[in-house]
């Protein structure tokens, strides 16, 4: 029995690695990873998986030794993305060197050296690496929110406001306007051509398209420049001059 | 930076057809199944002393630990135990969890772990060297060293001879180790404040087993004392026990005789065997025995028999005098008809039984026999019970009680006072096949049409106002759904309720236990009806076939059986034939059954269709019509070299245009063949793996690749559609300079590497694979990326026309997820090593990078944790844009896929309120603007 209990604790004795997962700016409470967080070693033929424990640790407690081999060391965990790691393990088990390394790259192309043992030939020792969060994968689209201050910056809208704005505010403005003023700007305004078209269109029932193209009837300039002359009394003949 | 930058162009030029928060459980479904639960290992638990919160602790049959949320039925976190044991674990686990301590152990074959209660961490794992695990127990000390946080744990292992171990509660390092050396059967172990019992079975001289109760000091493990009970005429074995008792609340070895007219009940720790006689009242002949006693170590040590026959059944209380080790009957739970269960739960010190029966639910205190609450069942299931877990929570004088029932079938229920609170459909754990079944009514529609069209003008117009008139009856109902319809397209989350368009549609799926379900994608994958169609542990099906609403199951037997789709009810069975089915095939609505051996079990009478099939010794055979002997092409791979998977093309794969066009506006001709068969053959010596891409007709190798440095024993998938296909692997080469890690490898076939040329083919409008010029070989471009994680299976979006963009759908077995990779992405033409010039960006191409990072809205199952995905399904709907994705094998996962968006469907950014908000507005703003123009004008008229 004893025996079996010295094979046993020999057992345990046996290199670990260890990758602790400390709070970053990314992940500030590593505690909060989901359950199903995983470390795994692979390299051909085999695969070894750590789950997370309590003090947020993957420990591999018995890497095997059949032989020198380099293992790709893989975190996964749900949205978070860790840096993969390279890890060679020399044939007695122990971890000779922790580097990152880079995905589609020369897996000799090593990056930061996490871990190197000292002397090869030591005695096993537990290693101990941090693993790096490089990001979080967003799942979810944004939709898009409805918000009052959209609809002001589309430009339909913003037309239409300023349209009701002159239809509203325009009778106001000219209320409040000097008199003289106003009736200057009447008088400009009657004297503009769209208002005379639409003068003589409510008062004639609409403009005889036909017989002005004929010359039967007066077209619609003609009508305006009737219009600043009544109104005014005066350059009557400036206007017919300017006719002619 | 620079692949950061060409990942970020990635997302941008690939339509992003990632979910919304909002349409989570909306669009999908998820049963997240943990397998049917163990009734010895299930239990409630509270996880913390802090929160009086309880979780519903279980280890299922597939050695799957979780926790269930016992509020809403949701799993808070689980663990396949099966994946760290070496070797089959054979059945259920052990599950021990106490009150107070915030970690339970579970074991299941040499594997025992323990793992915190509240977030199912890891707090220690242990490997057993030889043996596995026959008993756990967790040491409850009474003593002042015991600290709250970890509870030791005895481990029984059994390894021909009985090995106790007690291991640390907070390292799961040994302790004590003490070793049977007597050969005896290893049995339980039990324990006391002070002592640790081994209870072992030690052959008689004749027949049947001693009882033997060694006791262990619980410090050191040293052996104090030894006795056997002459148990040798009633026990033949470790099943004929019915109970040996945890700890002081039952310190029990309970057995029956064999006449089962007594049952004998000793005190562990004593020698005396009490008898007590069973008061058979029934008239009828006992089936079962169970006891029933509470775990909790204050508990008083009272416990229940119940007594089932085969027509109903009653229960006994006995109490437990410690000091005289004497057992007395208390009282009796009188008989009552029909299935019955009962649960123990304690408070403080009490006892409390609750019995269900089919009709209702009482709960006895242990102390005497009036009942303290008794509710009705609302809707009791048809199933048989096969346990119960309860928990009674006292409140001033009343008591309530919830209960999860295990159902025969695996499934389990939380009943609340009566009321079913939740249902976990677990039975569906172990899906080995599923079918989406085409609605009735679009089919029947099609047929009438059908009809119409081959009948003469006259006759097609009268049926037509026939089947119009028929129509009207329905015209009732509809005009009453109306205002519903208005109100709820009005209300609702989606503008219109896309049932009709296909999306929702019933899927049948069987289980390996024989189990047939009917699901609906439409109601969020709700279970339409299930029914046991086979009474067996192994159900190898292999094919479901639905035709004109019946669903034909095919298992590997020969065998066959056909459903009801709508109800379930089982139309016909066939017997099985003596041949090993390896997979099924239809050809031309002809049923076949290929064997092991890649032979059709018989010949088909179709001279279009043709068959590939493998062979177990890793051959591809093809077949012709009506001739089952001799193959007509037959494909071996490299010597050393294996077959290990064939896929073809899907049956429904439109191709909406033949060919690519260029941003110069020239065009490639795409190579559609619909013949084509992609062959995976593996090397698990030589790591070697070679994919061969055959034409179905002749055999002829189109093209072939072979990848070196592969890891067979790692997943292998592959697919193919279109004019492309795809395979990964896990590749690590010995040489340094090469990369190391999963890859995924894409390839597009061409008619020709010239745009505006067809290459061989020239201006030919047909073409044949056997006849004349040989069959021309494609033009093949491939790029490979390295990817993050391995890939078990790939399936393509199916869309109705093929015009939406596809994606490559893919299983990841490490992160529990389906991704689905948007075609464009996977484009192999992308430029390699410099920028695309400016007609290839308009094209949609972007620079190469070896590594391709999954994006994270490409996650069709976001964040859920779709664990032992087996199979994916992609099924058409009538829109377009839409494919309906099925996922099984372990867990039941569901969802829509739009991979170029939902852009025939006014989603849920369409704001209806919005819309009648403005048109609101515009009313007003007309209302009110008419009369003040109005008057304009009138005023103009008198000014002028």
């Amino acid at each position: 029995m004893r025996l079996f209990l010295a094979a046993w604790l020999c057992h345990l004795a046996a290199a670990s690695l260890t990758v602790s997962i400390p709070p970053s700016t990314l992940l500030p409470n590593p505690h909060s990873l989901p359950a199903n967080t995983h470390a795994t070693l692979t390299t051909k033929d085999r695969v070894l998986t750590a789950s997370l424990t309590r003090s947020s640790t993957l420990v591999f407690s018995d890497v095997p030794s059949t032989g020198p081999s380099s293992y790709l060391l893989d975190i996964r965990s749900g949205e978070w993305v860790f840096a993969p790691y390279r890890v060679d393990v020399a044939a007695d088990g122990t971890v000779l060197g922790v580097w990152e390394t880079f995905r589609g790259n020369p897996w000799d192309n090593r990056g930061a050296e996490k871990y190197v043992v000292d002397v090869v030939g030591q005695t096993k020792t537990d290693v101990v690496i941090e693993a790096k969060v490089v990001g979080r994968k967003g799942f979810y689209e944004e939709r898009a929110k409805f918000s009052p201050l959209s609809l002001v910056k589309n430009p339909m809208i913003l037309l239409a406001i300023v349209a009701l704005g002159i239809t509203l505010g325009m009778p106001k403005l000219m209320e409040n306007m000097d008199p003289e003023m106003r009736a200057e700007f009447e008088q400009h305004s009657r004297s503009s051509p769209i208002t005379g078209a639409t003068n003589s269109a409510m008062a004639g029932g609409g403009f005889d398209l036909a017989g002005w193209m004929a010359g039967t009837s007066p077209g619609p300039m003609a009508d305006a420049d009737a219009a600043r002359g009544g109104a005014t009394g005066r350059d009557t003949s400036g206007a017919s001059r300017r006719r002619g | 930076m620079r692949l950061q930058a060409a990942l970020f162009f990635a997302a941008c030029v690939s339509p992003a057809a990632a979910i919304y928060t909002d349409e989570v459980n909306h669009i999908d479904f998820h049963h997240a199944l943990l397998g049917a639960p163990s009734p010895d290992s299930t239990f409630f638990l509270k996880p913390s002393t802090s929160s009086n919160a309880s979780l519903l602790y279980t280890v299922s049959d597939k050695s799957i630990l979780g926790a269930v949320n016992p509020r809403d039925g949701t799993l808070v976190w689980r663990h396949d135990l099966s994946r760290s044991a070496s070797g089959p674990t054979g059945g259920a686990g052990i599950l021990r969890g106490l009150d107070g301590n915030n970690a339970v152990v579970g074991a299941a074959g040499d594997y025992i772990s323990s793992w915190g209660a509240q977030d199912g961490k890891l707090v220690w794992e242990n490997k057993i060297a030889e043996g596995s695990v026959a008993d756990l127990e967790l040491l409850e000390l009474e003593d002042a060293s015991a600290t709250a946080s970890g509870r030791d744990t005895l481990a029984l292992v059994s390894n021909g001879a009985g090995v106790v171990r007690r291991l640390d509660g907070d390292t799961g390092k040994t302790k004590w180790e003490y070793k049977d050396d007597g050969g005896d059967t290893p049995f339980q172990v039990s324990s006391s404040p002070t002592e640790v019992f081994y209870i072992s079975l030690q052959s008689a001289m004749l027949k049947g087993y001693k009882i033997k109760v060694t006791s262990l000091d619980s410090l050191t493990g040293r052996q104090t004392r030894q006795h056997t009970l002459s148990s040798d005429a009633d026990v033949t074995g470790p099943e004929s026990v019915l109970f040996v008792g945890a700890n002081t609340a039952s310190p029990l070895i309970v057995w029956a005789d064999k006449s089962q007219k007594s049952l004998k009940v000793n005190v562990i720790g004593s020698k005396q065997v009490n008898t007590v006689s069973i008061d058979n009242t029934s008239g009828q002949e006992i089936q079962q025995i169970t006891v029933h006693a509470p775990h909790k170590l204050n508990a008083l040590s009272h416990f229940l028999v119940l007594y089932r026959t085969n027509a109903g059944s009653w229960a006994e209380v006995y109490h437990v005098d410690l000091k005289s080790a004497t057992v007395t009957k208390a009282y009796q739970l009188p008989f009552v008809s029909g299935e019955s269960v009962v649960a123990t739960s304690s408070i403080d010190a009490n006892v409390y039984f609750t019995r269900i029966t089919d009709s209702e639910a009482i709960v006895v205190s242990s102390a005497s026999h009036g009942i303290l609450g008794r509710w009705n069942l609302e809707s009791p299931s048809s199933e048989r019970a096969s346990g119960a877990v309860a928990e009674v929570v006292a409140k001033g004088s009343s008591i309530a009680v919830r209960s999860a029932i295990l159902r025969q079938s695996g499934d389990w229920e939380l009943i609340r006072n009566g009321q079913i609170e939740w249902n976990r459909p677990e039975a569906l754990v172990d899906a080995v096949a599923a079918a989406f079944v085409d609605s009735d009514a679009q089919e029947d529609l099609a047929h009438e049409l059908e009809i119409e069209g081959h009948d003469s003008l006259h006759g097609a117009y009268i049926h037509r106002v026939k089947r119009h008139v028929r129509d009207l009856q329905h015209l009732p109902d509809w005009l009453k759904e109306l205002p519903k319809r208005i109100l709820g397209s009005i209300l609702g989350d989606e503008v219109t309720n896309l049932d009709s368009f296909g999306v929702a549609k019933p899927v049948i799926v069987a289980t390996r236990k024989g189990r047939v379900y009917a699901l609906d994608t439409g109601k969020q994958g709700a279970v339409i009806w299930s029914v046991q169609a086979v009474e067996t542990s192994s159900w190898n099906v292999k094919a479901i076939l639905i035709e004109l609403g019946e669903a034909t199951i095919y298992p590997s037997d020969g065998s066959s059986i056909t459903l009801d789709v709508s109800t379930g009810a089982i139309k016909s069975r066939s017997a099985p034939k003596d041949i090993n089915i390896q997979s099924i095939a239809t050809v031309e609505n002809q049923v076949l059954a290929i064997q092991a051996d890649g032979t059709p079990a018989s010949s088909f009478d179709d001279s279009t269709g043709f068959l590939v099939t493998t062979s177990a010794d890793g051959r591809v055979l093809g077949w012709a019509k009506s001739d089952n002997k001799v193959p007509v092409w037959e494909f071996v791979p490299p010597s050393g070299q294996k077959v290990i998977q064939a896929v073809a093309r899907p049956a429904h794969d439109p191709v909406a245009s033949i060919g690519k066009v260029l941003g110069n506006r020239s065009v490639l001709y795409k190579y559609l063949n619909s013949n084509l068969a992609l062959v995976t053959a593996v090397d698990p010596k030589g790591h070697t793996a070679g994919f061969y891409l055959l034409d179905g007709v002749s055999g002829k190798v189109l093209h072939e690749s072979i990848q070196i440095g592969v890891d067979a024993n790692q997943p292998i998938a592959s697919t193919i559609s279109e004019n492309w296909f795809a395979y990964s692997f896990y590749a690590d080469s010995n040489d340094e300079s090469a990369a190391k890690g999963y890859q995924l490898v894409v390839s597009e076939l061409y008619e020709s590497d010239i745009p505006n040329d067809r290459g061989p083919l020239g201006s030919a409008g047909n073409y044949s694979s056997i006849h004349g010029d040989s069959l021309p070989l494609p033009h093949v471009v491939s790029q490979s990326f390295v990817i993050a994680e391995p890939i078990s299976h790939m399936a393509v979006t199916q869309t109705r026309q093929g015009i939406t963009t596809r994606q490559l759908l893919c299983t990841l077995p490490s992160s529990n997820s389906i991704v689905g990779i948007p075609r464009p992405v996977l484009d192999p033409r992308r430029p390699v090593g410099r920028d695309p010039t400016s007609a290839e960006a308009e094209e949609g191409l972007f620079r190469y990078a070896p590594f391709l990072d999954f994006d994270g809205r490409w996650y069709l199952s976001h964040s859920r944790d779709v664990a032992d995905i087996k199979t994916v399904l992609s099924q058409p709907t009538l829109l377009e844009s839409t494919s309906l994705i099925f996922a099984f094998g372990g867990d039941v996962f569901g969802t829509r896929a739009t991979p170029s968006q939902a852009f025939d469907v006014l989603g849920k950014s369409f704001s209806k309120l919005q819309l009648v908000l403005t048109v609101v507005a515009l009313a007003v703003g007309v209302s009110f603007l008419a009369p003040m123009a109005r008057k304009k004008q009138v005023n103009m008229l008198w000014k002028a």
